[in-house]
């Protein structure tokens, strides 16, 4: 049989190379139920530190006197003395650096804030690299070990060479931006359930306040962790602005419910629905406060 | 007097067993009946065994794959079962994959084979989460041997009509360069013999060696394709027909004429007709593959005869876009999507795939054609079954085991992004790639099946 007779160059060059192959890894397994957060090891942090050298110093002011007192000649003890300068030394540099650390962690929200990336935007982009790149800036604020960023590193692990920036952009939705604000959700659901019933149990307005005060701060700290902020400085005007309303409107609650209370006179139904209506109350604003702080955080529209 | 009560109650629940069964697949079940559509070598087999092994592995042992498809997630499949397709022989994923352990690729297919896969999806919605609980997309998949496929344009024409087409054929490049032992035999044959037996079987011998070299030669466009694979119910010993010189065949009243007609007629009827009835079955959705390697590998003229074997595949199938009711009440199907598909693109660097892409649109020009006079939704995409290559050292360079288990470094050329772009006298080597090693991780980590299913999922 004859074939062609005709002899084509070849546009492939091929070598062979003296190595192994790579084994390819098998792709990641889905856990998204059982992605738990690693607290990062607990050592002797800045706030015991604080308040041990506090305790130092009170005790340590106390001994000098003491010495002082049983000599009273202040020159004979000049080793007490230093070690009170240095006990008074250690809290002074601890409390500026707790000082330091809030400064750099309220600096860290905003810029979160500012850096979010416009995912919209970054879709259209043609250089994917330069999508990677944005979504890789706006990775970097999560801290360690967060929820944000184990659905991150499970999104990288996803990425191929093909995929196109709208394509990148459709899964940075699916692998970690939804999942983060559904476990923010959650967080704020969770949050708010407590904040209700903390409300219902409350015997006086002080202590509900209080309650709701520290419930909202909590909520702020937990939310803002599952993103990725550092959870002890997500101070922002803006969130305590919202806790300030919240209050606000729960005090103008609290007067209305009393003012209801009353008129329907003062049996114990009327106080329990007076209790249930400010928990209802408290958990809806709880839920402003929560969502307002994943407005805040998510992807900037 | 319960005999007589089951007498009447038996009817009764059968009409309800049955009521209860058209309201599932109603309401419950999303049907998406695929062609997949592909010449002989672009890859069916592979992609159904890694298409059947990614399910698998992603809804068992929840591995991340496909994550472009979101028309399935994750999160929701409850449950993911395969059942055989009505009569149709069970698709041998077992043994495909025993091949690949042995570090041997799929055999080509030679027969017909089916599957029916079924994701069943938790509903989400609020209300329609207690009214219909879960949903069912149940996917229809055929594997057949390609050369099957090239055969159904013959369906609708005479023997006259298919005989001139054919003699064409090979008159153009690159057909002509294989047919000339073959155009040698027939100026030489003596057509003034009756047409006995063995006459018509030298004949068939002569053009069936021809088709045979051609296809080893990277030819599609090959008829009657049935002839070539032994696994054909068709039997071409006893019924065979070869194309006619035009001085032969435009005579009716020759008798190799009458007795190729007959023989033609009887291909038709009994194999042809019957085929596109179980295999070609109609369906809303096809994906048609193209092997452009197989191409890339000969000549620019092999490009051309695949761009002009899909223009003619494109006009056997039914197109249009029928609506609820057509589809569910009347059951009337057509194909309302296609995908046109570039297997094997792990084979070039990722930096050519641009380059490929758009040679594969021009490839398809012919057939979107067609559908763009239909007005039927199609996209282009590339697609790799398995990652068989890896990255190399620069960005034109990939790197993989070849089938002597050495492992070597191929830098390409451009790729062409067009037929015109093609340099006549140079070619683009295919890969001789071996099975890796690894073969199960690069089957999960394979290219594109998930944008391609997404596509064609989504509404």
């Amino acid at each position: 049989m004859s074939t062609t007779e005709k002899t084509y160059r070849s546009k492939v060059t091929q070598t062979e190379i003296d190595m192994q192959p790579p084994d390819h890894a098998m792709p990641v397994k889905r856990d998204a139920e059982t992605l738990t957060v690693v607290e990062p090891a607990k050592g002797f942090s800045a706030k015991w530190l604080a308040l041990l050298s506090g305790i130092g110093c009170v005790v340590g002011f106390s001994l000098f006197e003491a010495v002082t007192f049983i000599e009273s000649n202040f020159a004979s003890s000049p080793v007490a003395t230093s070690v009170l300068a240095a006990v008074l030394g250690i809290f002074v540099l601890s409390v500026s650096f707790m000082t330091l650390g809030e400064v750099r962690g309220y600096r860290k929200v905003t810029q979160f804030i500012h850096r979010r990336p416009k995912l919209s935007e970054l879709a259209r982009n043609d250089a994917r690299q330069a999508t990677l790149d944005a979504l890789q800036l706006h990775a970097s604020q999560f801290t360690r070990h967060s929820y944000a960023e184990q659905c991150y590193k499970r999104f990288t692990g996803l990425l191929k060479a093909d995929h196109s920036s709208a394509e990148i952009v459709e899964m940075y939705r699916q692998f970690v931006a939804e999942p983060v604000k559904a476990k923010a959700s959650e967080v704020v659901k969770r949050e708010s359930m407590a904040s209700g019933s903390m409300a219902f149990i409350s015997p006086n307005h002080l202590i509900q306040s209080l309650m709701i005060l520290w419930i909202s701060m909590r909520t702020i700290k937990r939310v803002a962790k599952v993103y990725g902020l550092r959870p002890a400085t997500a101070g922002n005007w803006k969130l305590m602005k919202i806790l300030a309303q919240n209050l606000a409107a729960q005090s103008i609650f609290d007067l209305a419910t009393d003012e209801m209370t009353n008129q329907l006179s003062g049996s114990l139904a009327a106080k329990l629905m007076e209790n249930s209506a400010e928990a209802v109350a408290a958990g809806a604003l709880n839920v402003r406060l929560g969502k307002t702080l994943m407005r805040l955080l998510e992807e900037e529209k | 007097m319960r005999n007589l009560l089951d007498s009447v109650l038996k009817p009764v629940r059968r009409a309800s067993d049955a009521g209860s069964a058209q309201f599932a697949e109603w309401f419950m079940q999303s049907r998406h009946r695929f062609t997949i559509t592909g010449l002989s070598r672009s890859g069916k087999s592979m992609l159904f065994t890694s298409l059947m092994t990614i399910l698998k592995y992603r809804s068992e042992q929840q591995y991340q794959c496909l994550p472009l498809l979101r028309y399935l997630p994750m999160d929701l499949v409850e449950n993911i079962w395969v059942e055989p397709l009505g009569d149709l022989p069970e698709f041998p994923v077992a043994e495909h994959m025993a091949a690949l352990e042995k570090g041997e690729w799929p055999p080509a297919t030679e027969s017909v084979a089916g599957f029916q896969l079924t994701v069943r999806l938790r509903q989400t919605h609020g209300v329609k989460k207690y009214l219909l609980p879960f949903t069912d997309i149940v996917f229809e998949f055929i594997d057949y041997p390609g050369e099957w496929l090239t055969d159904l344009p013959m369906l609708d024409k005479t023997f006259t009509q298919w005989s001139d087409s054919a003699w064409a054929q090979q008159m153009n490049e690159p057909q002509n360069q294989f047919a000339k032992d073959w155009h040698a035999a027939v100026s030489e044959f003596d057509f003034e013999q009756p047409p006995t037996p063995d006459a018509i079987n030298l004949l068939v011998t002569q053009y069936r060696e021809y088709l045979l070299a051609a296809k080893a030669q990277g030819i599609s466009m090959l008829q009657p394709g049935s002839f070539l694979i032994p696994g054909s119910g068709f039997d071409w010993q006893e019924y065979g027909f070869t194309p006619l010189p035009s001085r032969i065949s435009s005579d009716l009243s020759s008798p190799w004429t009458q007795r190729f007609s007959h023989h033609f007629e009887v291909f038709q009827k009994r194999w042809l007709a019957d085929l596109k009835q179980s295999t070609f079955r109609e369906t809303d959705k096809q994906i048609i593959l193209v092997d452009l390697f197989e191409g890339l590998n000969h000549s620019k003229s092999h490009l051309y005869q695949l761009r002009e074997t899909l223009s003619n595949l494109a006009q056997t199938f039914v197109y249009g876009d029928p609506g609820w009711v057509q589809r569910h009440l009347l059951r009337q199907q057509k194909i309302a999507k296609v995908a046109f598909v570039a297997t094997k693109s792990d084979l070039i660097p990722a930096a050519q795939k641009d380059n490929l892409l758009a040679l594969l649109k021009d490839v398809t020009r012919g057939a979107t054609a067609q559908l763009d006079k239909d007005e039927i939704q199609f996209e282009h995409f590339l697609v790799s079954a398995i990652q068989a290559t890896d990255a190399g050292s620069n960005e034109q360079a990939l790197r993989y085991v070849n089938k002597d288990g050495r492992y070597m470094e191929a830098t390409f050329e451009p790729l062409p992004d067009s037929l015109k772009a093609m340099p006549g006298e140079e070619h683009y080597p295919a890969l001789p790639a071996g099975v890796p090693r690894d073969h199960l991780a690069r089957i999960l980590n394979g290219n594109g099946l998930d944008r391609l299913f997404q596509y064609l999922l989504e509404d």
